[in-house]
């Protein structure tokens, strides 16, 4: 009889748990340019298939588990066509990642533009940025410190932000990326 | 779960008995009943494969993994058809005690069979080769392929330059479209090309649809997406319906390129009738579409071809 009631105590506090801490569910939002590696970031993060990649017409959104967290992650389309839609999908969002290809230099300006018309919008003010410097096993990448620089991530002031660098086809450096978010989940108001 | 593994356990013993009985009283083997008693086409086909997959007799095993090793070998072609199907096709009469001089029309209908079956697996290797080969801009064939494909969808304009913003107007994504082919490589490139050479009139009649002001889309990346459909499709076996009930040509790669052009004809008036208020809806109508092709394809009865309608939208 003994044994059983820590069992049973067990059982009610899983219950609890389950009754007061509702998954908590966040909202992601992956941008930047297209042949970025968003859509190839976000299998990677479902632990899907990344070999089969196209480009993404409109948006894919999956949802991922991680840390206690139900991650809803839109990945958007980067042409420039698509850009101007990326608005529609700001409201509620509880990241911003925002991935950059470093070895496509000539497009480096482009990208940092349009990252500095995302911060400037009010619909993202405050919301936490990640960014990951993506194929840094290009012999032409440029470390994920320099991009930083280009992209003026040392000026901003009003958002947490961190620089992660990565390989999207293999995972490295995902995962850590990841952590930051899953630290970095501002308070609901 | 559990009645479905009880019952194929049951189905696995029960077999045997079932096709003794029927061959008794038919004096047909399974094989024969199926050339005789299904339509020509896909139901045939798939049935005659699924048979011999479920073959537990020592020489019909041996006949297909030779079969599937000249598949490997690249030598599953219509020249070396007699060569391989033959003595195939005599060791299964011989273990089935059929009398080939009694039914020669059992021979006709179950060789046409075999050929389907191991084209079909044929064209699944050719079709991963080429996904597998990455888009070049080194390579002359590939740039060739690129340029020939902008001459055919716009052959009053010709190109200012190799990296240019006109690429747009065909729907790539930016100014060179080497970094758009992706994960689906040569495979999506020469899908397009075909589409561009083979129907003139579609393509070009699909592509003015994805310059319509307000239901526009971008007709090369639709176009790589509905490759890649298409390579899955082929892959889990479900577009077996199409190649198998195409009476006048075997699985090739040929037939692989009419299948793409048939679902971006029928993806095309999808999306227009959809009136779509921009292209953030084509991940919704995509996978619409994707279910709607995968309903028709698991009809074994189903023939697919392109119907073009004068419509003016």
């Amino acid at each position: 009889m003994r044994t059983h009631v820590p069992n049973f105590q067990g059982l009610l506090n899983i219950l609890r748990k389950l009754r007061s801490h509702p998954e908590k569910e966040l909202r992601l939002l992956l941008l930047g340019l297209d042949n970025a590696g968003k859509t190839t970031l976000l299998k990677q993060l479902a632990s899907e298939d990344v070999t089969h990649v196209t480009p993404t017409a409109g948006f894919n959104i999956k949802s991922v588990l991680s840390n206690g967290f139900k991650l809803n992650v839109w990945d958007i389309g980067g042409q420039r066509k698509i850009r101007p839609y990326w608005r529609n999908y700001f409201e509620n969002t509880d990241i911003l990642i925002y991935v950059v290809d470093c070895s496509d230099h000539q497009r480096l300006e482009e990208t940092s533009l349009e990252l500095a018309e995302l911060l400037q919008d009010d619909k993202l003010r405050g919301v936490p940025l990640l960014v990951y410097a993506n194929k840094q096993d290009l012999a032409t990448a440029l470390p994920a410190s320099e991009v930083a620089q280009d992209l003026g991530l040392h000026l901003i002031r009003d958002r947490t932000w961190q620089i992660q660098a990565c390989v999207a086809t293999d995972g490295t450096g995902v995962k850590e990326g990841m952590e930051w978010v899953c630290k970095n989940i501002p308070v609901k108001k | 779960m559990i009645f479905l593994n009880l019952w194929s356990l049951f189905a696995w013993y029960l077999r045997p008995f079932i096709k003794w009985f029927f061959r008794k009283t038919t004096r047909l083997c399974e094989l024969q009943r199926i050339c005789y008693g299904d339509k020509a086409g896909a139901a045939r086909t798939c049935n005659v494969e699924k048979s011999l997959m479920l073959s537990r007799t020592q020489s019909v095993k041996e006949v297909i993994s030779f079969l599937d090793a000249t598949v490997s070998e690249h030598r599953f072609i219509p020249e070396n058809f007699r060569d391989i199907l033959e003595p195939s096709i005599s060791i299964i009469v011989r273990v089935k005690k059929i009398n080939a001089k009694l039914h020669t029309p059992f021979i006709t209908s179950f060789r046409r069979c075999l050929e389907q079956i191991w084209s079909y697996r044929s064209l699944m290797n050719d079709v991963e080769n080429l996904r597998r080969t990455q888009f070049d801009s080194n390579n002359p064939l590939h740039e060739e392929k690129l340029l020939k494909l902008w001459s055919l969808l716009v052959p009053d304009t010709p190109l200012e330059n190799r990296i240019t913003k006109q690429w747009q107007y065909i729907g790539f994504q930016g100014d060179d479209p080497k970094t758009d082919f992706r994960g689906m490589g040569m495979l999506g490139l020469e899908n397009l090309l075909f589409f561009a050479t083979e129907y003139p009139e579609v393509s070009s009649h699909v592509l003015s649809h994805s310059c319509h002001p307000l239901y526009g889309y971008t007709f090369a990346i639709v176009g790589i997406n509905i490759t890649s459909m298409a390579y899955y499709l082929l892959k889990d076996g479900s577009a077996k319906t199409y190649m198998f009930n195409t009476k006048q040509y075997l699985p090739t790669i040929n037939l692989f390129h009419r299948f793409y052009c048939y679902l971006f004809f029928e993806f095309d008036k999808m999306w227009i009738e959809s009136k779509p208020e921009n292209i953030m809806e084509f991940s919704i109508i995509f996978k619409k579409f994707e279910n709607a092709v995968r309903n028709e394809l698991a009809d074994p009865a189903s023939v697919f071809r392109i119907n073009i309608e004068i419509d003016t939208i």
